[in-house]
């Protein structure tokens, strides 16, 4: 009992014990990623995801995901395949750590409004948190490119991106392709 | 020119602000610092079993978040009253650093109030006039799994110390004079879904806690530690080894046919065994009712992993969506009565359980628990064997029950935040009621089949979506619990989340997603006093007494899972 009760202590003293995560690592890391997602992480690519201001966690799991498998993209799989766990947490750090810089690509603003509503049937903000800012391994969707998000719901909707158990294909199956698209002009104009 | 020279000044500032709000939020979320505002107050006397043991009749102070063991959340105060009410004041407002869900019931001891947020942070403040003794921010693991918002319902206080369950799923005691941390304990692992946010209870020298992680494939339970030095004593795992397939019910509580395919799951349990035990869920995520007479601790268990897909879980899939009996010294099992078998809508037992009297089958008065489920029913069970004596008329409309989930969707009422949500009940024995805050929100369930996904993601096997052009709305209904007949009932604009408080002066308090913090006539149902809080209100209130003078406490934060707007204060009231 009191050694459980030492043992108890000491972990309490202990820093946690998950890897370090090193966002200067990281920065260093990132340059092989930079053509793509630009140097802080703000893609000036529609199709290329910005990872600046994601969360940490979800950018971990990702890379994770196209380094198992799990996720399969032409260009990530191929990147992610050499990563140590050292590394993806690095770079995981690193992102999370830049700032969106809202010069983002923009959806049509018609179409706003009718992204909201049905954002808002599909009570998205449960898990992307209010303002679609993200949390731990739900991604932040917030002022993400029009054309990468759409591109992602559409894979969800095909099953051709199954990586998050489903949850997502549940959600948009029933949702039209053109309320898909204002959602995702929606989401775009969020920062 | 001047316009780009002006641009680029913004620009900067705009950086500048960018930055220095950045460095503020990181120190709120994972700084792990105590801070001491003011030296705490002379007055503030450990709390001990003995009072614990009185709460439940404490007519000054508000010594765990749900009143007391009992959990009747009924404050015995009449200074505020149906008569005066209407003149009620916020006599001041605490604000914290973050602007996210609250959740919090506040405990107030000899005049001290303790009150946490999202994050976990806790806060010792004057309870008459607010200004702070001491913050405390716990220290974020780089790894938290939790849905449904960064919450937390509030700390038990006992012998000097409080207790926190927390985000990366560990129990911290603290100091109550100082806010110093006296000792942690992992409780489980959080990067295989395991998290904190329910208010521990603290009895006897130990402190139980349950978990989240429903939406993750947890396997839930109880867990009871040492008080003073952090040590596991016992675990009641709510989902056992073997036995969890349980009778193959085929029909709900209240006798409703739950159209199962039993042949189709007795299939799949010999084809795939019972090993799913692991990850079947059945999360406890709000404050267990403790009888302290016979020593026995009462609970409700969330659902099954995954939420929506139950042909890869076959069996009644016990505990999930059940009202545990344990013993308090053990955890050893007592009795358990089940609501739901084998959910698939996530339609969970999560409103804590209520001990009080109520008429028996034979009319005669008897021990009680009862639980306000998600079903939108007040469930009345004999507090000896669980046997159901009653189930209230529906609080809301049901249509369409049990309708399984399709790709497509099927509609059904309730939808899956209920009926009664985790928000706690509030019981008036004088007048025999219980209060319970609803939801109507119509909405359709989706079924999408998929393999447990390693404990790190969210695991639903489905959705649940409302309907755009159905209304939604809230009610809160009072129910005399020998009857089970609704009395009257008060509508709201939205949905209610966040729990009722009961007092002798004959009023019932709570909150309102739009900002709305009410009082009504406890008899009639009429709304005597409303107050805008400018933020979602959707805690549960509490009341207690400084110096002769009551106060009413609540929080208002807004809420994660409905996206009711976010705030950052505990706003009190007091008659001028």
């Amino acid at each position: 009992m009191k050694k459980l009760f030492a043992l108890v202590v000491l972990a309490a003293c202990l820093p946690a014990s998950a890897p370090a995560r090193d966002a200067e690592a990281g920065r260093e890391k990132a340059r092989v990623c930079a053509a793509c997602h630009g140097a802080d992480g703000n893609s000036t690519i529609a199709q290329n995801p910005i990872l600046a201001g994601q969360t940490a966690r979800y950018i971990y799991m990702q890379l994770r995901d196209f380094k198992r498998g799990r996720r399969e993209d032409p260009m990530m799989s191929p990147m992610a395949a050499n990563l140590s766990k050292q590394d993806m947490l690095d770079l995981a750090a690193y992102y999370s750590s830049q700032k969106f810089n809202g010069q983002n690509s923009r959806g049509d603003p018609a179409l706003v409004a009718r992204g909201k509503a049905v954002a808002d049937a599909a009570l998205c903000t449960i898990c992307h948190l209010g303002g679609f800012s993200g949390q731990n391994e739900i991604p932040r969707t917030a002022g993400q490119h029009y054309e990468y998000n759409l591109k992602q719901l559409l894979d969800f909707k095909e099953r051709r991106r199954t990586n998050d158990a489903g949850n997502m294909t549940a959600v948009v199956r029933t949702i039209s392709d053109e309320d898909l698209e204002a959602v995702a002009a929606y989401l775009s104009t969020l920062r | 020119m001047t316009h780009s020279i002006t641009r680029a000044l913004m620009l900067a500032l705009a950086a500048m602000l960018a930055v220095s709000t950045g460095l503020a939020a990181a120190q709120e979320v994972s700084g792990g610092a105590t801070t001491t505002a003011k030296p705490m107050s002379d007055k503030l006397e450990p709390v001990t079993q003995e009072r614990l043991d009185g709460a439940d009749k404490e007519r000054t102070d508000w010594l765990q978040v749900n009143g007391g063991y009992s959990q009747t959340r009924y404050f015995p105060g009449r200074q505020i009253n149906t008569r005066n009410v209407k003149r009620l004041r916020p006599a001041f407002i605490f604000q914290t650093q973050v602007l996210e869900s609250m959740e919090t019931a506040p405990l107030v001891v000899d005049g001290v109030m303790f009150l946490t947020t999202s994050y976990n942070h806790v806060h010792a403040i004057d309870a008459t006039t607010g200004e702070e003794f001491w913050h405390y921010i716990h220290p974020m693991d780089a790894i938290t799994v939790y849905c449904c918002g960064p919450n937390n319902r509030g700390v038990a206080a006992l012998d000097g110390k409080l207790f926190m369950g927390t985000l990366d799923a560990k129990l911290v005691a603290l100091d109550a004079k100082t806010g110093a941390k006296l000792w942690e304990t992992q409780i489980e692992d959080p990067e295989m879904g395991y998290s904190e946010t329910m208010a521990p209870v603290a009895v006897d020298g130990k402190v139980l806690i349950g978990t989240n992680g429903g939406e993750y494939g947890v396997r839930g339970f109880v867990k009871a530690f040492d008080a003073e030095t952090g040590e596991l004593l016992w675990t009641f795992y709510t989902i056992p080894e073997a036995g969890h397939e349980g009778i193959w019910a085929t029909h709900d509580a209240t006798g409703r046919n739950l159209l199962r395919d039993i042949e189709a799951e007795k299939r799949m349990l010999d084809e795939r065994g019972s090993d799913f035990y692991k990850t079947l869920g059945g999360g406890v995520w709000m404050t267990p009712a403790v009888d302290r007479e016979t020593d026995t601790v009462f609970f409700v268990v969330g659902n099954p992993s995954p939420d929506l897909y139950g042909d890869i879980r076959p069996g009644d899939n016990l505990y999930t969506n059940s009202m545990v009996a344990v013993d308090l010294q053990t955890g050893a099992y007592r009795w358990h009565f089940q609501y739901i078998p084998h959910d698939v809508w996530d339609l969970d037992a999560v409103s804590p359980p209520i001990l009080t009297t109520a008429k028996g089958k034979d009319g005669k008065n008897r021990k009680v628990v009862i639980h306000g489920g998600k079903t939108g029913h007040i469930y009345v069970h004999d507090r000896e064997t669980g046997d159901l004596i009653r189930f209230s008329e529906a609080m809301i409309p049901q249509e369409n029950m049990w309708v399984l989930p399709t790709p497509e969707g099927a509609r059904m009422l309730p939808g899956a935040n209920g009926g009664v949500e985790w928000n706690p009940m509030a019981v008036n024995e004088k007048l025999n009621l219980a209060y319970a805050a609803n939801l109507h929100q119509p909405m359709t369930y989706h079924v999408e089949p998929a393999e447990y996904p390693g404990g790190d993601r969210l695991w639903l096997g489905g959705a649940f979506k409302v309907i755009p052009g159905e209304e939604q709305w809230g009610r809160l209904a009072a129910v005399d619990i020998d009857t089970g007949e609704m009395v009257w009932h008060a509508e709201t604009e939205q949905p209610l989340m966040g729990g009722v408080l009961a007092t002798g002066g004959d009023l019932v308090f709570t909150g309102e997603g739009n900002g709305w913090f009410n009082a009504y006539d406890a008899r009639s149902g009429k709304k005597l006093w409303s107050f805008q809080a400018g933020a979602g209100v959707n805690a549960p209130p509490v009341s207690y007494v400084v110096n002769g003078k009551q106060y009413i406490a609540v929080a208002a934060g807004g809420n994660t899972q409905l996206n009711f707007k976010r705030g950052n204060s505990v706003i009190v009231f007091a008659l001028p």
